[in-house]
């Protein structure tokens, strides 16, 4: 059983009289007229969102939510009343529900871009109330009437309705801010969208759009087989969805797999016999083909990375080749078959509207599909830039046709097919392939860097860090002096893709884990914003805030900075410690064993620097500075690290040699690391954080000490290890506390992480007893003299060499000097009880906090 | 101050202004009204005469002059082989060479199609060669700019 359709839609209602006699009067052709109007703000927004200092998703929500959702609303409502021969809905009814929807899609997208939480909110529930009362209205008509052999119909619009419902809900859970679940609901969000309410809408249609289009017959084969799709599709989607949500790779794998079958099931009955012709034709069967292409790509790559982790990068590039070679040509494919009929009145009328259409459509057409991989295979600039530009000048050019003849109707109801002759053939495809030609030209003439200019540098230049995780930017606010040149060094420790942008519209590209991109902000004067512009991440709290310290460029930190004496008020020595405060016990244990394993977790406590001042630092093993190992030479050292933080960290054992390329290399958040190395020679070695600005990580606390004995070192009464550092007050990475680093300018000085601490809980000793102190110097800049007050060394031991041995009788040594990272111990006995200080002997670092004391007591 | 260099570039540009604004001149003033005014015979002659003209115009003088005043004008700049591939100045230039060559092949294109008497193709061409042409005046427009700073 064959039959061809027709698809003109039925004769107006008497309302519509006076104005056009035409099929479904003026609110059918206005409404197709508002889905013309959306592809334009598509292509506008596409072209100019940089300038307008939008985020790009604006432009795609336009075309997804704007121009494709206004033309499934319109188109599905007159398929299902023309081919199910059901009552379609009082033009005035339509028009009241088609402008709540759009009044509802512009709340919800200026909502989200300015970043107003209940605009969105009220916009998402709108759209999902719409969509509801869609499918419950076409659930109703196939329950009221004998829909016959095109119910299917129904069916399909009814789910796709459903998937929108879902959609809004998502999208404005996104828009509220879902922390953790951000990842998983936006996978969601994108597939129910594109797969459910776009994919399922304009699967179900082609079964009667494709014949139309090509001029053939629908067969009962097809209709069969548009039935047995149906559930195929919908149990694949529902599936993926799910598998999403839970985090589950194989089920989302699963459901795509069964995504792509229904998608064969599609395309199976309705391949061509012949060779296809004609502009809608062409389009539909090139956008089913990106459809199936995109659900593969998904699952492929899915099935590849084995983790949901990769879904945001992912859907990074199967949203475009949906949104581009799959929503964007159906739409044109579609409205070239289908505005004829809306348009005109007759065949003449409808063979002239169809010609001006088709106006250019293999060079568009062309145009349009090239630019799919263009945009979507994350190709070097200014590939991508150019495949926007080709699918925006394919998308643009039809719809500047499309209004030529939809306005006119719209306006005066009739076709101005009379004044001017017809421009001559080949008008638009040359009018395109100029363009063409002169956009691919100017993106590739202004692709690179421009040479090197001179950039004049007024003020200081800044170069902060700056990283995206966890849906936050951090730091989340960066002061800098009025007129400095701020450079932002932006990281994304994220396992989803970040960018950022300025609110001027500079930003980097997107980046995915681990990948940083340098931000030029320029010379600052006034306060700036910036943004994550990856959907809805502003929204859910990537935000960053620029401020201008007005007028205080000039003023040093601390008025004697110029001695490096940098006392900083609040940082008061003598002050009690926390309550609670355990200080660090410097007792070095002797080594056992010759195998040493540890588990080192990188985390962010908050630590006593200084007595009574706590400050959060990142440590090794939640201390600062991290354990102190031991061990002999030839030693065997397992270290596992593992980093529990929100940023990329990583470690470097000088005790070990090793080639540093993997071992040393920066862990992102949650990765895990095994670092071996076999004590080759002896030293009292540094370890610290290897991830850059190392000054940082050092000056935040990531450093510890790694002791081997020399061979033969001789027992002791008592051993101690003393790590020296900076202390730099101020929130890890903070502008304040990167400008302290960087000018080299500390708050204080201490051994082993807090300032004065053995001020007070002094280490003990007794007479006649043999103490060597181990010392080692991390840094991150200064160098330490150690020195003990009132005693003298007879053993001094620097950086694998014995200086003095206690058989060198006739000499003795009073400091034991080391600069950063160097290390080695002292040997002394004190000669008779009391209070000996010991201390950095640069008397500025002993006078902040590098200070301490050995109580020693007479020896029973 | 006015030099051999200032001539040279006078020449350049005005090679440029006669070849572009021939093009549109044609395409927008002389051809419309042609259209309407002329019976198909008639049109069919004055078309392929303005054509001709343009075309003998292109080769003997437009082409020769731009290419000797675009090379020597280069070879002033310093615009060496390697100099072309590099982003900013070269690249842009290089680009510009490049658009310059497509509207040549275009303007080939309409000669051809408009000698076997395919209106669409050649009409098509010759727009596509207008429109290059303005993109190669843009491009040189910012080649003046970047040499300016």
């Amino acid at each position: 059983m064959t039959q061809f359709v027709d698809l003109a839609p039925p004769p107006a209602r008497a309302e519509g009289a006076g104005r056009r006699p035409g099929p479904r009067g003026p609110v059918f052709v206005w409404a197709n007229v508002v889905v013309l109007g959306w592809l334009t703000v598509a292509v506008g927004l596409l072209a100019a969102h940089q300038l307008l200092g939008l985020p790009g998703w604006v432009a795609l929500h336009a075309l997804l939510l704007g121009a494709a959702t206004n033309a499934i609303v319109i188109w599905s409502e007159h398929f299902v009343v023309t081919l199910c021969r059901v009552p379609g809905p009082p033009p005035r009814r339509l028009a009241l529900g088609l402008t709540a929807l759009n009044l509802f899609v512009v709340t919800t997208i200026v909502g989200v871009t300015i970043d107003i939480t209940a605009l969105a909110g009220v916009g998402g529930t709108g759209v999902a109330a719409i969509a509801a009362v869609h499918t419950v209205h076409l659930l109703r008509l196939r329950k009221a009437s004998l829909p016959g052999r095109f119910g299917y119909l129904i069916g399909f619009y009814a789910a796709a309705s459903a998937a929108l419902v879902a959609v809004a809900v998502l999208g404005a859970g996104l828009a509220i801010g879902a922390a953790d679940w951000y990842a998983r609901l936006w996978a969601a969000h994108v597939h129910l969208a594109l797969l459910g309410w776009i994919g399922l809408s304009v699967l179900g249609t082609l079964f009667t759009l494709w014949p139309t289009t090509t001029g053939t017959r629908i067969t009962a084969g097809g209709l069969k087989a548009a039935r047995r799709a149906l559930p195929t599709l919908t149990a694949g989607l529902l599936l993926a969805v799910g598998g999403m949500l839970t985090a589950n790779v194989w089920v989302t794998v699963a459901g795509l797999a069964c995504y792509a079958a229904g998608t064969v099931l599609v395309i199976v009955p309705l391949r061509p016999a012949g060779r296809i012709s004609g502009p809608a034709a062409w389009m539909l069967a090139a956008a089913t083909g990106w459809v199936a292409i995109a659900v593969l790509l998904d699952a492929t790559r899915l099935v590849l990375a084995g983790s949901v982790d990769a879904l945001p990068e992912i859907v990074g590039t199967v949203m475009p080749v949906l949104a581009v070679g799959f929503t964007a040509q159906v739409l044109v494919g579609a409205l070239t078959q289908l505005l004829p009929v809306v348009l005109g009145r007759g065949p003449a009328e409808h063979k002239a509207v169809a010609g001006i259409l088709a106006r250019g459509w293999q060079l568009r057409t062309v145009a349009a599909n090239v630019a799919v991989p263009l945009v979507a295979a994350g190709l070097p600039e200014p590939l991508p830039r150019i495949g926007w530009a080709l699918a925006g000048l394919s998308a643009a050019t039809f719809v500047t046709l499309a209004l030529r003849v939809a306005v006119p109707v719209a306006r005066r109801g009739a076709l101005d097919l009379e004044p001017g002759p017809q421009p001559p053939r080949g008008t638009t495809t040359g009018v395109l392939a100029g363009l063409i030609v002169v956009v691919v030209a100017t993106a590739l003439a202004t692709s690179g860097r421009n040479s090197p200019a001179p950039t004049t540098v007024s003020g200081a230049e800044h170069t902060v860090e700056v990283t995206l995780g966890g849906m936050r930017i951090l730091p989340g606010t960066i002061d800098v002096p009025a007129g400095s040149r701020l450079v932002l060094r932006v990281t994304n420790q994220d396992a989803m893709v970040h960018d950022l942008r300025l609110d001027t519209g500079e930003h980097t590209p997107r980046l995915a884990r681990g990948e940083t991109a340098l931000l030029d902000v320029g010379p600052v004067s006034g306060d700036r914003q910036a943004w994550c512009d990856v959907a809805g991440h502003r929204a859910a709290g990537m935000k960053l805030s620029i401020r201008v310290q007005g007028g205080h460029q000039h003023t040093p930190a601390t008025p004697d900075s110029e001695n490096g004496t940098a006392a900083v008020p609040g940082l008061d020595l003598a002050a009690d410690p926390s309550p609670g405060w355990v200080p660090r016990d410097a007792t070095l244990a002797p080594s056992t064993g010759t195998v040493h394993r540890i588990e080192l977790r990188v985390g962010e406590r908050d630590v006593e620097v200084a007595p009574g001042r706590r400050e959060r630092r990142w440590t090794f093993g939640g201390t600062t500075p991290g354990p102190t190992l031991r061990g002999k030479v030839g030693d065997r050292f397992e270290i596992t690290l593992v980093n529990d933080t929100a940023m990329g960290h990583g470690i470097d054992f000088h005790a070990g040699a090793l080639a540093p390329d993997g071992p040393m290399r920066t862990l992102a958040p949650g990765e895990r690391l095994v670092y071996r190395f076999t004590a080759q020679r002896a030293g009292a070695w540094l370890y610290h954080c290897s991830t850059m600005p190392m000054s940082q990580h050092i000056a935040n606390g990531m450093y510890g000490a790694v002791i081997i004995d020399p061979p033969g070192l001789p027992a002791v009464d008592r051993e101690y290890v003393l790590v020296g550092s900076q202390l730099y007050l101020g929130d890890p990475g903070s502008d304040s506390q990167v400008a302290k680093i960087r000018a080299g300018q500390p708050d204080g000085w201490m051994f082993n992480g807090t300032a004065a601490q053995y001020d007070h809980a002094p280490l003990v000793a007794r007479t006649r007893e043999r103490v060597r102190i181990w010392v080692v110097n991390a840094g991150p800049g200064d160098t330490t003299s150690f020195h003990v007050v009132g005693a003298q060394f007879d053993t001094l031991y620097k950086e694998g060499g014995w200086l003095l041995r206690p058989t060198d009788t006739a000499g003795g040594a009073q400091a034991l000097d080391l600069a950063p990272a160097q290390g080695g111990f002292v040997e002394l006995t004190f000669p008779e009880p009391g209070h000996y200080p010991f201390v950095d002997h640069d008397m500025r670092h002993a006078e902040n906090g590098a200070h301490g004391s050995i109580t020693v007591t007479e020896h029973p | 101050m006015i030099d051999i260099w200032t001539i040279l570039r006078f020449l350049h540009v005005l090679g440029a202004i006669v070849w572009v604004g021939g093009q549109l001149t044609i395409t927008v003033v002389v051809l419309p009204p042609v259209r309407r005014a002329l019976a198909a015979a008639d049109r069919a002659d004055v078309l392929r005469a303005v054509g001709k003209r343009f075309a003998i115009i292109t080769f003997t003088t437009f082409l020769p002059v731009q290419l000797t005043t675009g090379i020597l004008l280069a070879g002033r700049h310093g615009v060496t082989w390697a100099s072309l591939l590099q982003p900013g100045y070269g690249r842009m230039l290089a680009t510009k060479l490049l658009l310059f060559a497509v509207v040549m092949a275009a303007a080939s294109v309409h000669g051809v199609a408009q000698a076997k008497g395919q209106p669409g193709t050649a009409r098509a061409a010759s727009i596509t060669a207008l429109i290059g042409s303005l993109g190669v005046v843009l491009l040189a427009t910012g080649l003046v700019e970047g040499s300016a700073s």
